[in-house]
């Protein structure tokens, strides 16, 4: 095909959308709308998400040491846990710091510390954090078959929960954004296709005068693509807008931000860049291959 | 030329439109295709567009022999005909201009070539000060010679006209074949098909009547007029081929 034919093509298919106007309007409601329902799903999975990544965050594994281990040893096993690939974060609590935190968290009991004199019936230990929750049995299998641990001390319990919180997330979230996703291509199918029914006898006189299946396609890929550009970015304005608003107002309630962690939110400047692609991409790309798998029906005559 | 050798379309609903047909229309033959409803004309006009394939025998058109011929071809075969319809099929969302030009675009013709050749063709059928209004505002006299500016366009081999006469008044009728007698006394074979017994006694010529999917009669008649004096007001022959020439 010569450029002219191409570019004669592409100004068919803007000027379609304007000689449609209605059911492009149609088609780009519904290609918004189905992008903002799968947007937002996606979005709030993503955030649920890094929430509960906050929470298991704040839960530590204690390690305890025996009385008699030397200070070479206890280098030692440190170094042995910061090598541990699940482990993220080491850090040594003396039993000097345990013996003066218990005091200060026990002050009523004075008398009984002071009969104690310089006894410390304490121990060393590490506090770790690990960086995934789920593996957090076979880190502390791996811990136990480390010379001089006296006890490990675990959330179990906790950490089960957050699991099985995880898990259930991960389907439920899961089966929304594949209902989104059905149930949005469904409606941009039978939009695309009423769309093109309405113009089926075009096609067919299209396909009379001798043009090409492709030649027919090209205008109504290029027509889905601009609807879906638009509703695209449209979705963006409107997902950015939302977003930003209930971050501000999540922000604003520090007791629900104590619980979850203030870093539990994702800023919407960080994920500006794959939400833009997703948005614009996959609406053009929808509206596009749409409007052109739509014709199909009509064009084998 | 359009040849059909022992040709039978039977539909999967097991109605047999066409049984054994045999017909040959050589080049730059005119011939009336006559029948009452479900004869197999339709069939017959559907079978030379490849839209549906034979059930048996063969069916040759401007060299293409269909029954071999694939469907990315088919294109290549339909811009080798014009096709006129009852209907008009307009593209709505066209200027007169644009509908026209619109063939040529399919195949790819430059650019210089279609903005003399459209207004041509529009000149021929009487249409310049139309040439930018849409379908929706011409009459049906009007749109039947769009549509036939827009077979006769990219200068086809054959016309096949499906009841060109249909939807418009009596009168502007004899306006519509006499038109379609000027193309073919250009030499563009004209394949017309209507059940308007008056017309096709006016005007005489080949007369082919299908009758329950067979061809019942095949012979040359003689009209009320004579073809010469048929010749469409504003169409001759060296117009006809200045056109070709550009």
């Amino acid at each position: 095909m010569k450029l002219s034919g191409f570019r004669y093509l592409v100004e068919q298919g803007i000027d379609n959308v304007w000689k449609n106007r209605m059911m492009a309007f149609a088609s780009f409601c519904v290609l918004l709308v189905s992008l903002l329902l799968v947007g937002f799903s996606v979005l709030v999975y993503l955030n649920v998400n890094t929430v509960i990544g906050g929470i298991e965050s704040k839960n530590e594994v204690i390690v305890y040491l025996d009385d008699d281990t030397t200070d070479e040893e206890i280098e030692e096993i440190g170094t042995r846990l910061k090598g541990m690939s699940n482990v993220s974060e080491v850090i040594f609590y003396s039993k000097e710091e345990a013996y003066e935190s218990l005091k200060q968290s026990m002050a009523e009991y004075e008398v009984l510390f002071e009969s104690l004199g310089d006894d410390n019936p304490l121990v060393d230990a590490y506090r770790i954090k690990v960086k995934d929750i789920a593996g957090i049995r076979g880190t502390i299998n791996e811990i136990k078959l480390l010379d001089h641990i006296y006890s490990i001390r675990a959330p179990y319990d906790f950490v089960n929960v957050l699991i099985q919180l995880r898990s259930i997330l991960t389907w439920v979230m899961g089966a929304v954004i594949v209902a989104m996703v059905i149930v949005s291509m469904v409606i941009i199918s039978n939009t695309t296709r009423t769309s093109v029914f309405s113009r089926r006898e075009e096609i067919q006189i299209m396909k009379y005068v001798g043009a090409t299946d492709a030649f027919i396609r090209f205008p109504f890929f290029i027509e889905g693509m601009i609807t879906g550009f638009f509703a695209g970015a449209l979705a963006l304005v409107v997902t950015w807008l939302a977003y930003d608003g209930i971050v501000n107002i999540l922000q604003n309630q520090s007791t629900l931000l104590n619980i979850i962690g203030t870093g539990s939110i994702i800023p919407f400047n960080d994920i500006y860049a794959p939400v833009t692609a997703c948005y614009i991409g996959g609406g053009a790309l929808v509206g596009a291959l749409g409007s052109a798998v739509s014709t199909r029906k009509y064009i084998n005559v | 030329m359009v040849e059909l050798k022992n040709v039978s379309v039977t539909y999967s609903s097991g109605v047999d439109a066409l049984n054994h047909v045999s017909l040959k229309i050589n080049d730059g033959d005119f011939a009336f295709v006559v029948g009452s409803s479900g004869a197999g004309k339709s069939t017959m006009i559907k079978l030379l567009l490849k839209e549906i394939e034979a059930t048996e025998g063969t069916v040759v058109v401007n060299g293409y022999n269909l029954s071999k011929l694939r469907r990315s071809k088919i294109p290549n075969l339909r811009r080798t005909i014009g096709i006129v319809f009852q209907d008009f099929r307009l593209i709505p969302s066209m200027t007169v201009y644009e509908n026209i030009a619109f063939v040529l675009r399919v195949i790819d013709a430059p650019k210089s070539y279609i903005r003399k050749r459209v207004p041509y063709v529009i000149s021929l059928v009487g249409l310049q000060a139309k040439a930018n209004n849409y379908p929706n505002e011409l009459s049906g006299g009007e749109k039947q010679r769009v549509a036939i500016a827009r077979a006769l366009v990219n200068d086809p081999k054959l016309i096949i006209a499906d009841e060109p006469t249909g939807n418009i008044d009596p009168e502007l009728s004899y306006e519509i074949v006499e038109l379609l007698m000027g193309i073919n006394a250009c030499g563009t074979t004209i394949l017309m098909v209507t059940h308007e017994h008056d017309l096709v006694r006016h005007f005489g010529g080949r007369i082919i009547n299908i009758a329950k999917g067979e061809i019942v009669y095949d012979d040359i008649m003689e009209g009320e007029v004579l073809y010469e004096e048929t010749i469409a007001p504003g169409v001759d022959e060296d117009m006809m081929e200045d056109a070709d020439e550009a």
